[in-house]
């Protein structure tokens, strides 16, 4: 597919020509009700040492190869899944943008099964993400995330981490506290329920032992009860979590590289090391 | 859904408030005890359910039974000693992070989480801190938060720990429980591959009993290396000098005893002496010169006792005393059973 020629025959038009999606035809569109849309940014998968044709993979690689080997596993138990994985690649770099070709040649020379691509301006590109039907959106830019999540899109920070997991470990932070004088509830709060729901019923395709993801709950200044708040609470919207660590106090860093997360969602935009 | 205004929130009573405030936010300067599920609490039934009918059973019968506190496991009583020693030194020591602080480290999935917080918050336990690690080794979380001892009932796990250099024993379950103190915490030592290396056991092992009195009396002065459970005999010594700081030398609510088949006419000085230069104190020695350490254990009630040899603490077990297994040196390596005048005894839990 030349994506040169694919720009001239746009899927899709945004307004001010400079939002487009274009569909990577050699990797199956998912069913759109079935599938559980991530975009991750071009600029977290390609960070690395490039090579003269193809981009370096960087932060989101290990991530996107975690999201692959679950719809393999998904499939294998059942080849006629729907609740999938579905990856899109957003590209709001200028000068990324203009190497369209290569972001494309490069993720198909890393072996990544992105469904769409997507290019649009630093103003428009949450415009992408809401038409695109993402569920979570990826990024190591902070300041990216959080506007996609004052948009109401479940956003998460990629951050730089050790020895990736094979195992998708996907972690959340239980310490949210109740205060009486709170403002309301955080914009991104309905797209972070319904996420959580569809991953419990992914992860509940599998039994306990070797899941190719897992669910990790981290409450890092609660106490017991509220960790047990969180399992309940979670429990509830339909997801089920696999490894439960109540620090109540202790920092998190010294775990950091044993829980080995790929990424961190909480109320707004976490990073790990925060 | 739920009603509740978010994803995961705190309830703030009071209770959770009071706890927090007195739990140490840096683990460095609390004495940290790692217990796992299954020596904290009973759970024969439900590992019977695991060995014979798998995880997945397994796990459904604990979240089915989940309102059901388990009951008090081995390591019960001495948690709740240790929480009594901590209500001391919270009087005298208010603003004091110098406490217990014992954690909750098990390889369990987070789907027996809530029955475990429900047990906790049943028998009234201050344990805030958990780790439940879904099948993965605790062993990494026990360094990064200065694990000082760590109890469990999985052998593999104990010797795992013990290689990474944290005091680390194998608990089993008495056949019937002795009952302990509720206000004063005992811990009883065995010496040699406990408290001391194995090095002096290495000549009881090849030469017997006589010879290795003979080696002690002629070695007295020359300072034995240290084993895997002094540091924890240190931690303890170190809460002591806080209540005797403080005038509370009889009253003290930490007691500590060595029992040891050294003899006291001949090995037990090399014994004392090294303790005295790592400046260590130990309450009561008892050298058994070779006798069984069941009856002696029995008198003493300790809430917990640590032995290097299978032997003694299947002994101690059989008459009632927590007894745990400290899986270290020379004493593992030996697969024939010695020429002893003993009954092979049934195995414990």
């Amino acid at each position: 597919m030349s994506v040169d020629s694919a720009r001239e025959t746009l899927y899709h038009r945004g307004e001010a020509d400079m939002v487009a999606t274009i569909q990577n035809t050699d990797v199956k569109q998912e069913d759109a009700h079935g599938a559980v849309v991530v975009a991750v940014t071009s600029r977290a998968l390609f960070g690395g040492d490039d090579d003269d044709d193809v981009s370096g993979v960087g932060v989101a690689f290990p991530l996107l190869q975690a999201l692959q080997r679950v719809n393999q596993r998904l499939l294998e138990k059942d080849p006629a899944e729907s609740l999938l994985f579905d990856v899109v690649l957003i590209t709001t770099d200028s000068q990324q943008q203009q190497q369209s070709s290569r972001i494309v040649s490069s993720t198909r020379h890393h072996g990544l099964e992105v469904s769409r691509f997507c290019f649009s301006s630093q103003e428009d590109f949450i415009e992408s993400l809401l038409t695109n039907n993402v569920q979570l959106f990826l990024s190591t830019d902070r300041n990216e995330a959080l506007q996609a999540s004052q948009q109401g899109v479940l956003s998460a920070l990629l951050d730089r981490q050790g020895a990736p997991s094979e195992q998708l470990r996907v972690m959340l932070c239980g310490d949210a506290v109740v205060r009486p004088d709170a403002g309301p509830a955080p914009v991104s709060r309905p797209a972070a329920e319904s996420f959580s729901s569809r991953l419990g019923e992914m992860r509940r395709r599998f039994g306990a032992l070797d899941s190719p993801l897992s669910i990790v709950l981290v409450t890092s200044s609660g106490d017991r009860e509220s960790c047990g708040v969180a399992l309940r609470t979670l429990r509830s919207r339909g997801l089920g979590v696999d490894e439960a660590y109540c620090l109540a106090g202790a920092p998190r860093s010294p775990i950091l590289s044993l829980l080995r997360p790929h990424f961190l969602l909480g109320d707004g935009v976490i990073g790990l090391e925060d | 859904a739920s009603g509740k205004e978010t994803l995961l929130c705190l309830p703030e009573t009071e209770q959770s408030t009071q706890r927090l405030l007195r739990f140490s936010l840096k683990p460095e300067n609390a004495i940290t005890i790692g217990v796992s599920a299954r020596v904290l609490f009973n759970m024969e039934k439900e590992q019977h359910i695991y060995e014979q009918q798998g995880m997945e059973e397994y796990i459904k019968y604990q979240v089915e039974h989940e309102t059901q506190p388990f009951s008090p496991g081995p390591a019960f009583s001495f948690v709740k000693a240790l929480e009594a020693v901590n209500t001391r030194l919270r009087e005298l020591y208010p603003d004091s992070e110098e406490l217990f602080d014992v954690v909750l480290m098990t390889n369990n999935h987070a789907y027996v989480g809530l029955r475990l917080i429900n047990t906790i918050n049943h028998h009234e336990l201050f344990i805030e801190r958990f780790c439940m690690t879904g099948g993965n080794s605790p062993i990494g979380y026990l360094k990064a938060y200065h694990t000082n001892l760590y109890l469990s009932a999985d052998p593999v796990k104990v010797r795992e720990a013990l290689e990474e250099g944290i005091a680390a024993a194998t608990m089993f379950t008495p056949e019937k429980m002795t009952e302990v103190s509720e206000t004063q915490l005992r811990v009883a030592f065995d010496g040699d591959a406990v408290l001391f290396s194995d090095e002096s056991e290495r000549i009881y092992k090849a030469h017997g009993l006589d010879k290795f009195f003979e080696h002690e009396k002629a070695h007295e002065n020359k300072l034995l290396d240290h084993g895997p459970l002094k540091g924890f005999l240190e931690a303890l010594g170190k809460l002591q000098k806080k209540f005797y700081a403080k005038g509370q030398r009889m009253d003290c609510p930490i007691r500590t005893y060595l029992v040891t088949a050294r003899s006291a006419a001949s090995s037990g000085t090399r014994a004392l002496k090294t303790l005295r230069s790592w400046g260590l104190e130990i309450d009561e020695a008892l050298f058994l010169a070779g006798a069984p350490k069941g009856p002696m254990l029995e008198k003493i009630r300790p809430h917990i006792f640590f032995d290097d040899q299978l032997f003694h603490v299947e002994g101690a077990a059989e008459m009632g005393t927590v007894a745990c297994h400290v899986p270290y040196g020379i004493a593992q390596r030996v697969i024939k059973r010695e020429t002893h005048d003993k009954e092979t005894s049934s195995a414990p839990k």
